[in-house]
């Protein structure tokens, strides 16, 4: 497992930390004098503050710094004499060496913790993948089977076969090369995505238009009997992203309508714009979604017996996990519901703004 | 029909070839075979094939090297073969001077109509592109006529910008074929355009708002994402 190294770069965030604590720790005990008058408790809150630097910032160095500079400003401000430095003060030494063990022991622990923390993340990373990796080999074999099956025995018994019956076999072998085709490109979309391991993809502005428009256009050669209906504003929309990715969205958001539909016959795809968002949604006229099912619809993580193989069509349970995965690394949330008039829809949106908040 | 036309096919994945050479060959063309780019440039010149097909990812040299060279010399249509999500190998082998190209997967009809419009460009290529347009372009209910600089849908007038105009004639002039966002901005704006795609896509979007009857699923020009646009082949 690899894991990134850590950012040895002091961060302003970092220092706006200590120093706030710093200056409101300076404004208390300046504030408790004036009530209570009694200095002892200084030590004790400035103390306090080293843990929470050290706490709460990278590494060591805030720590480290924050200790020192605090056993001076207690040795310069809140210790008789005032505003004068005297190191003659018994247990000075002792005051100085505590601030530096907290601040070091406290830093360890945290960096500690944030490393767990980060392994932890990491192999929940690993675990998604390789669920997804075990899904997608299981749902690879079914049709490379097939595939085989039909091919050898054109080969072996090509001559006993009726013409009809080669057709036939060789119809299906072809179906599922191109089911495959399907499923390859949303794995490399996955890789696309995770190309970096942090998610991060590469927006450039599109018009969201020609987008659409490029996958009905493919969605319609690979099911030319799908009736889809395209509808987008008169205004041309541009939206920053994945052009690849957005497309392989859309196709599987059509796809699936018309595999899980069951009895879809028409889908419609739109686009709007709203709250200067690029709103797309794909509805269908088809069975909908099994109610029970629509949480879980986009982890993946349906029982593949239940799922899959609905009237003999494979699941999409990873082309809608990937559309998900796709969707969140732009910045966007892809919903699911049933429509009141019967059918499903999908629907995510866009941000139109140049800011690159999907990071 | 005196002479098959001679399709030069560079592939080094031999299941691939089989397939495509017998497509060919049952369509009444004449196939040659090159495994890997140096075969391929020899072949070029010794047998002066009638369009070459091209796949990007050879085991010798890179694809894009052997286009650029058979270019230096030759007008041979050349057909790109590429694998998907590669839009900047595309875009590349098309500025240097590529025909057009086709994604793999790909069918034997779309294999077939893509080299009918290289052949049918090819054929063409040396006396008519280079004269003034003249005459008129007709694809379904679109007509584009070069003589009034005119374009009609359904025979009702559309009234387009200059620059509207442009791009519609220019990618007509090519139906059939791809042209790269930087080759249309080029010929529209003039050579030292900067290469800003914005500018081309909003003429689009409002070429589209005058000519499709619904620009979200376009029946005349067709966006190739990341590459560019074409029209849909002359009758």
């Amino acid at each position: 497992m690899h894991l990134p190294k850590k950012k040895t770069k002091l961060s302003v965030r970092d220092a706006g930390i200590s120093f706030g604590i710093f200056l409101f720790t300076c404004i208390l005990c300046a504030l408790l004098r004036f009530v209570g008058g009694h200095a002892n408790y200084a030590s004790m809150l400035f103390i306090l503050s080293v843990f929470m630097t050290a706490r709460f910032t990278e590494g060591y160095v805030w720590g480290i710094a924050a200790s020192l500079i605090d056993v001076l400003t207690v040795n310069y401000l809140f210790t008789y004499p005032y505003f004068h430095f005297n190191f003659t003060l018994a247990g000075y030494p002792i005051t100085m060496i505590c601030m530096l063990a907290v601040s070091l022991a406290t830093s360890a622990l945290t960096s500690r913790a944030k490393l767990v923390e980060r392994i932890r993340i990491e192999a929940e990373h690993e675990k998604t993948r390789s669920n997804l990796l075990r899904a997608v080999s299981h749902d690879l074999r079914t049709p490379l089977t097939s595939i085989l099956g039909a091919t050898s025995a054109v080969i072996e018994h090509g001559e006993t076969l009726s013409q009809q019956e080669r057709v036939e076999l060789l119809e299906g072998a072809q179906e599922d090369a191109c089911w495959l085709i399907r499923m390859v490109e949303n794995l490399l979309a996955v890789t696309r995505v995770d190309a970096d391991g942090g998610g991060q993809i590469v927006k450039t502005p599109e018009a969201a238009e020609e987008i659409i428009a490029e996958a009905v256009a493919k969605f319609k050669k690979q099911f030319p009997d799908a009736n889809v209906q395209v509808r987008v504003p008169d205004e041309l929309l541009i939206v920053p992203m994945d052009s690849v990715l957005i497309g392989q969205v859309l196709m599987n958001l059509m796809e699936n309508a018309v595999v899980h539909g069951e009895k879809t016959t028409h889908i419609l795809l739109s686009l709007t714009k709203r709250n200067n968002r690029a709103f797309f949604e794909v509805e269908d006229d088809g069975v909908g979604i099994d109610p029970e099912k629509l949480p879980h619809i986009f982890d993946g993580t349906l029982p593949q017996d239940n799922f899959s193989h609905i009237n003999g069509k494979r699941s999409m349970g990873i082309g809608l996990s990937v559309c998900n995965t796709i969707v969140r690394a732009h910045g966007g949330v892809l919903e699911a519901k049933n429509r009141p008039e019967g059918g499903a829809s999908f629907s995510f949106s866009l941000s139109i703004t140049e800011d690159q908040n999907g990071q | 029909m005196g002479n098959k036309c001679q399709v030069l096919m560079v592939e080094d994945d031999m299941g691939i070839a089989n397939f495509m050479s017998t497509i060919l060959l049952s369509n009444n063309y004449g196939v040659l075979r090159a495994k890997n780019g140096e075969t391929a440039l020899m072949m070029v010149s010794s047998y002066c094939p009638d369009v070459i097909l091209l796949d990007l990812g050879l085991p010798d040299i890179d694809g894009l090297d052997v286009v650029r060279q058979v270019r230096t010399w030759s007008r041979i249509p050349i057909i790109v073969v590429s694998a998907r999500s590669n839009e900047k190998d595309k875009v590349a082998a098309l500025d240097l001077g590529a025909d057009d190209y086709i994604t793999k997967p790909f069918g034997s009809e779309e294999l077939l109509a893509r080299i009918r419009t290289a052949l049918r460009h090819a054929a063409g290529s040396d006396s008519a592109v280079e004269m003034p347009l003249t005459g008129v372009f007709h694809t379904g209910g679109l007509t584009v006529d070069y003589d009034k600089r005119h374009v009609y849908v359904d025979g009702v007038d559309v009234h387009l910008t200059q620059n509207e105009y442009k791009i519609v004639s220019l990618l007509s002039r090519y139906a059939g074929r791809v042209l790269t966002y930087d080759h249309i901005i080029r010929s529209v704006w003039g050579p030292n355009s900067s290469g800003d795609n914005q500018i081309l896509r909003v003429n689009m979007a409002n070429i589209r708002r005058k000519i499709e009857k619904n620009p979200g699923d376009p029946a005349y020009i067709f966006t190739e994402i990341g590459v560019g646009y074409r029209m849909a082949e002359g009758e």
